[in-house]
């Protein structure tokens, strides 16, 4: 079996619409069980008083961290196809101060606040007019602020690749860090209330006894010791694949971009591609195609990328490239491209073009502009293509973000994705 | 005054909803590949009312666009739409079988409600800008990228508490 079974395409756009009403149906349901459709119970946590916002988020980060680590190291769920909301640091401060700012004036967040108005709470429903207005509000100002909205960009990014620490040992820490925070909670309530946590409901209360708290807390924190010894939860080395599909794609050519196809994304400032140069070090640092990034074919990991991004390969004459293809496809990467003809193709039509006599003046013309944008130039008319690796590269890449030419606007802002909250 | 009624069953143990909780999200983790959200599905909403209200002011609007789509399928036509409408459904569903559907409103006893609705209404607003600003709120950074380790979501995470515990005193009144 794989997972997430609707990126593995096992049901449609139809049918998640419907799993995503169930889901919310148990989302919906706990915050209202917990008692988070109470603004005053919310708002306790942050004058001691009742500190289950904080028990409640807490395990259930710890109880979805270590299920899903679990379930990706046995193999069960492709982890590099869940989604990540892609980091940037100053909105996310910001952000994320104005909510705390708004949670202690509103009392709600948006998920509780539907639970509190469905069940009658009256500054429920006005904290949700609230949100409507607001969101009509910041709709207006929104164009000004755009660029500030995608500051400090980090991308995709987990803590376990910042800090480069394995994924298992990071579960272990959070499971851990939710556990003192939990017995802290406990003690911290014991003294603003003045009353004895409940024997049965916490877990550092009363005799010691095994309860269901108590069960839990030490599943939880098994589970997270399991994590920091079974290592990274991303899937290995071990692949399997579908060699007609592949023999039928190949036969197709559909993974291939040509060399102009390519040299237009980078004018146009598109993102959402990686580009890879499987040559050594010291090629690349010769000349390399703007935006790459030099990852020779022995460390190609299986997390460097995820699962679904566009990745598109090239190498010198094409044939590393054409390796790390196959070894790509068969990691189960979705959408590997070759630079048809490699490097030396770039060289010969994007870097260095050509003039024959079927060529229409205003294609050449633009061809041109292409190649000087690259910093190449064109060929005289009658050289020979094998002159043309006498031809010296320009020293280095373009420089990062050169002027667009003219007839080749396009928006270079990315596409924000829709997916996240 | 108390404002829940006698007969109103006791909330659950926080840990044992919070694994409910959690369970919820890892399904969502293992079905859909994505994790939960709330305010991602109020912009979808309003992105919609907004269209139909003002459509030329809409269509020029370069806010609005990323959430209109390809002018065939409605906005609400969206995961996170369907899974906050569960929300609800889920909420009073959980709400009659304890017994504490009732007409309220939440505050401490030294609050007046206009104060209190006045309140709730700018913080929906501040919290929605704040969402919008950070790419997700309480559910879709917090919870979510929470339990995947996401470098941003937990940034925000402390950013909330942070900015929770830093006002908490000048708006005890309201609560406590």
């Amino acid at each position: 079996m794989n997972a997430p079974f609707y990126k593995f395409g096992l049901f449609g756009d139809e049918a998640s619409l419907i799993i995503a009403f169930v889901i919310g149906i148990g989302f919906g349901f706990f915050l209202e069980r917990a008692g988070f459709g109470s603004g005053r119970k919310l708002a306790a946590q942050f004058y001691f008083r009742d500190l289950s916002v904080l028990k409640v988020m807490f395990t259930a980060i710890i109880t979805a961290m270590t299920g899903l680590y679990l379930l990706s190291r046995l193999g069960f769920v492709d982890l590099s196809l869940v989604y990540l909301v892609p980091t940037f640091v100053v909105p996310q401060i910001v952000g994320g101060l104005l909510l705390g700012i708004g949670f202690v004036i509103g009392g709600y967040c948006p998920g509780t606040s539907c639970v509190s108005s469905v069940t009658g709470s009256i500054d429920g429903m006005v904290y949700v007019a609230g949100m409507i207005v607001g969101l009509v509000g910041f709709a207006e100002v929104y164009p000004s602020m755009q660029s500030y909205v995608q500051m400090t960009p980090m991308g995709q990014i987990t803590l376990a690749r910042l800090f480069n620490l394995p994924y298992g040992l990071l579960v272990f820490a959070v499971v851990l860090m939710a556990l003192a925070a939990f017995a802290a909670a406990e003690w911290a309530e014991k003294k603003v209330t003045g009353t004895s946590p409940d024997p049965k409901g916490s877990i550092t209360g009363g005799p010691w006894r095994m309860t269901p708290v108590r069960i839990l807390a030490t599943g939880l924190a098994a589970a997270g010791f399991v994590a920091l010894i079974a290592g990274d939860p991303y899937r290995g080395s071990r692949a399997s694949i579908d060699t007609r599909d592949l023999a039928i794609r190949v036969g197709k050519g559909v993974d291939k971009v040509q060399a102009t196809q390519l040299a237009d994304w980078i004018i146009q400032g598109r993102n959402d591609f990686k580009l890879v140069d499987l040559r050594s070090e010291h090629d690349f640092d010769a000349y390399h195609i703007p935006t790459a990034q030099d990852l020779p074919l022995a460390s190609l990991a299986p997390d460097f990328a995820a699962h679904n991004d566009r990745i598109i390969l090239y190498s010198g004459d094409g044939t590393e490239a054409a390796q790390a293809w196959f070894l790509l496809e068969a990691q189960g990467f979705k959408n590997v491209y070759l630079l048809d003809g490699g490097l030396r193709a770039w060289q010969n039509i994007v870097l260095f073009p050509q003039k024959s006599a079927g060529t229409d003046p205003a294609v050449f013309a633009k061809q041109v502009e292409v190649a000087k944008y690259f910093g190449g130039a064109p060929r005289e008319e009658g050289t020979s293509p094998a002159a043309s690796v006498a031809v010296a590269l320009p020293k280095l890449a373009a420089p990062a973000q050169p002027p667009v030419p003219a007839g080749n606007s396009s928006n270079t802002q990315p596409k924000k994705k829709k997916e996240g909250c | 005054m108390n404002n829940v009624e006698h007969s109103a069953k006791p909330y659950w143990n926080p840990y044992l909803s919070g694994f409910g909780l959690g369970l919820v999200l890892l399904a969502s983790f293992v079905i859909m590949g994505r994790g939960l959200g709330a305010s991602g599905a109020i912009n979808a909403f309003v992105a919609t009312a907004m269209h139909q209200l003002a459509p030329e002011h809409v269509e020029k609007s370069a806010y609005y666009a990323e959430y209109l789509g390809d002018g065939v399928h409605s906005p609400l036509k969206d995961w996170l739409v369907f899974e906050v409408l569960g929300v609800f459904v889920g909420g009073f569903l959980s709400g009659v079988l304890a017994n504490r559907l009732k007409f309220r409103v939440e505050k401490g006893p030294r609050m007046t409600n206009p104060l209190r609705l006045l309140f709730a209404f700018i913080g929906g607003a501040l919290m929605i800008i704040g969402a919008r600003i950070a790419l997700g709120c309480t559910s879709g950074q917090a919870l979510t990228g929470g339990s995947l380790l996401n470098v941003g979501s937990w940034i925000f995470m402390m950013c909330v508490f942070g900015g929770a515990y830093a006002v908490a005193y000048f708006f005890r009144k309201q609560w406590i």
